[in-house]
């Protein structure tokens, strides 16, 4: 063990009473993605809790002062139970208690880390890659934009809008940023973005795997990059970057952000609303829509998506049973779509295949990692549907 | 046996506060730990009010499992009317409201075995969320022994009412009477005195917690939508 300190020094006061408030009632279990497809119970939110008031109580009180050591097997089956969550929330929101767990399971795992525990597989490196490359994937900060930026669209140098694309819109789900910048083209404001060597990662893949080392300095020089520039509204497609900048942001800054977030559906349901937007074509089709879960239950951003959908002449809009704040994750969460692949694959099929029963004609989706694995967890799989972006599909209707 | 028992109970109760001076020892040194700063707005009387409610009747769990609310519900309201009833036996005089709910504690009495059994057939009935917690069963386990024993008190071998109280008094006062002469009253002391060192934290972080997943889920529409 590297690190020899008391279990649950990374953890607030409201964080240590969340973990003494759980009652193991395991009501959670039936709303965890990963028990839908692994049904291991040892896995589960309420067994970690479980896991890590015992390491707690092996490293304080009474068993520290008679000199227990840890129990390393136990601390091993905490950090595999701990890592291959997808980190959705889906059980805080199901809790009967209301725990908060999209923010304490980064925090539980930041707690492996210190160990030298975690994170696990390709997670390992990317506090690297992020300081080599400004991604986590490793790739070339020159191809960030130039493989999928239109060419009709023009950035401005300065302007009081700004548009973030993030690591894996550029890189993994290029369909769904060109789609983003399509749609601000057709809006006519003037937007700016960083260069594609200063667009560094938003920190999200690094909090959530519980490597905290250098959010600040991550968040200190994308916040200063926008203020140079003269930004006063930052807008983002990813949730999961929404999501660090809104809630953490300020507190990797150390203070209020001088600009304000906004998810693109916000900004795009206020042009719609205006006029500065209008649907050129309608879409005689029925579509369903998939809320990621660090928009819906993370910053509560729920009734844009479907209000630009629903304004799409012709359009049929369906719903997941789960839906909304209560959505189920689509396997790509948790940083851990590529260390558990299986897993990821067999939830985005879930996904799928409740969207071809519903019979839709398209999942519409909002989220850059989703788009990702849903796509494939369609290669091979017997039932198939035409994914598409929200922003994608607007793009395809207003142009 | 009666000295041993009183020891027990003394030591068992300093446990307990060791426990939880160590717990809030932690919680005080964590006090400035902050994690999250986005929707957090200001505790307003809609959030009180609506935490309370959940507080009470458990609306977060009515959401997601009705028959086990119903089961829960029961069983933590059967055992609050059955521990006021239980204060009769080390208060005196004994309080107005106390005496006019003895009917209600009583009937709390036979209610309670009832609902822990059917939250133990509920856990044990379910097939793929079935999470099986050691610690609850232990906890479920107790519970109903102390429920059986004092309902067997109640119905058919009743001790000496007055020897319990004078030792339950005496206990309470630092001045330890003669323990009664009844097994089954042993039996249920030993059992509740079980249960003292494992009573579970959420009793006291529960409410906190549902207070703060209130003010949470309100301020959940500031995050992006502030103006």
């Amino acid at each position: 063990m590297k690190n020899k300190d008391p279990f649950g020094k990374e953890l607030s006061i409201k964080q240590l009473m969340e973990l003494d408030a759980c009652t193991q009632c395991g009501e959670c279990l039936k709303f965890c993605p990963v028990q839908e497809v692994t049904g291991r119970p040892e896995i589960s939110p309420p067994e970690k809790i479980r896991m890590f008031r015992a390491l707690m109580k092996s490293t304080r009180g009474l068993k520290k002062i008679f000199g227990r050591d840890v129990d390393n097997k136990l601390l091993q089956d905490f950090t595999n139970a701990v890592y291959e969550c997808t980190v959705c929330g889906a059980c805080g929101q199901s809790c009967p208690v209301g725990l908060f767990n999209q923010r304490l399971w980064p925090v539980l795992r930041s707690e492996v880390v210190k160990r030298g525990l975690g994170p696990v597989g390709a997670q390992r490196d990317m506090p690297q890659k992020v300081r080599e490359t400004g991604n986590p994937y490793n790739d070339p900060a020159e191809d960030r934009f130039s493989p999928w930026f239109p060419d009709n669209v023009k950035v401005a140098e300065r302007a009081e809008i700004a548009y973030y694309a993030g690591c894996t819109g550029a890189y993994c789900a290029q369909p769904m940023v060109r789609g983003d910048v399509l749609v601000l083209g057709a809006i006519g404001a003037s937007f700016t973005m960083l260069p594609p060597e200063e667009e560094v990662c938003c920190g999200f893949p690094l909090f959530i795997t519980g490597q905290f080392d250098i959010l600040k300095d991550l968040t200190t020089r994308l916040v200063d990059a926008y203020v140079a520039k003269g930004v006063n509204l930052l807008i983002c497609s990813c949730p999961c970057c929404v999501n660090i900048m809104a809630r953490d942001w300020p507190l990797f800054y150390g203070r209020a952000l001088p600009f304000k977030i906004r998810h693109i559906s916000q900004f795009v349901q206020d042009a719609l609303k205006t006029g500065k937007l209008r649907f050129k074509k309608g879409l005689q089709e029925r579509v369903i829509y998939h809320d990621p879960c660090y928009l819906s239950r993370g910053v509560g951003v729920i009734a844009e998506p479907r209000f630009i959908l629903k304004n799409i002449p012709e359009i049929q809009l369906l719903e997941f049973d789960r839906h909304g704040a209560e959505s189920r994750c689509c396997g790509a969460g948790g940083a851990g779509r590529k260390v558990y692949h299986e897993n990821a694959i067999a939830m985005g099929r879930l996904t799928i295949n409740e969207a071809v029963e519903k019979k839709a004609d398209k999942l519409v989706l909002s989220c850059p990692a989703c788009y990702e694995k849903v796509n494939e967890a369609m290669v091979g799989h017997d039932k198939q549907i035409k994914i598409v972006d929200i922003m994608e599909l607007v793009s395809e209707l207003v142009i | 046996m009666g000295t041993i028992l009183v020891l027990t109970a003394y030591l068992l109760y300093l446990l307990f506060c060791f426990r939880f001076f160590l717990r809030a020892f932690l919680w005080y040194k964590a006090a400035g730990q902050q994690t999250a700063v986005a929707g957090v707005n200001k505790i307003s009387c809609r959030t009180v009010v609506s935490a309370a409610i959940d507080v009470l009747f458990f609306s977060r769990l009515f959401h997601t499992n009705k028959l086990l609310w119903s089961a829960s519900w029961t069983f933590h309201l059967a055992l609050l009317l059955i521990f006021l009833r239980h204060t009769s036996y080390f208060t005196n005089p004994v309080p107005g409201f106390i005496i006019f709910m003895q009917p209600a504690g009583i009937a709390a009495g036979y209610v309670l075995p009832l609902s822990l059994l059917l939250i133990l057939i509920i856990r044990a009935a379910g097939n793929r969320d079935r999470y099986v917690s050691f610690y609850n069963y232990f906890l479920l386990g107790v519970l109903l022994m102390i429920s059986v024993t004092g309902l067997m008190m109640r119905t058919y071998f009743q001790p000496d009412l007055i020897g319990v109280k004078d030792f339950i008094t005496g206990i309470l006062i630092f001045k330890p009477d003669v323990l009664p002469d009844s097994s089954l009253f042993t039996l249920h002391f030993l059992f509740a005195l079980l249960l003292l060192p494992y009573v579970p934290f959420h009793l006291f972080t529960a409410p906190i917690v549902i207070l703060e997943a209130n003010r949470r889920e309100e301020g959940l529409g500031m995050i992006l939508h502030e103006k």
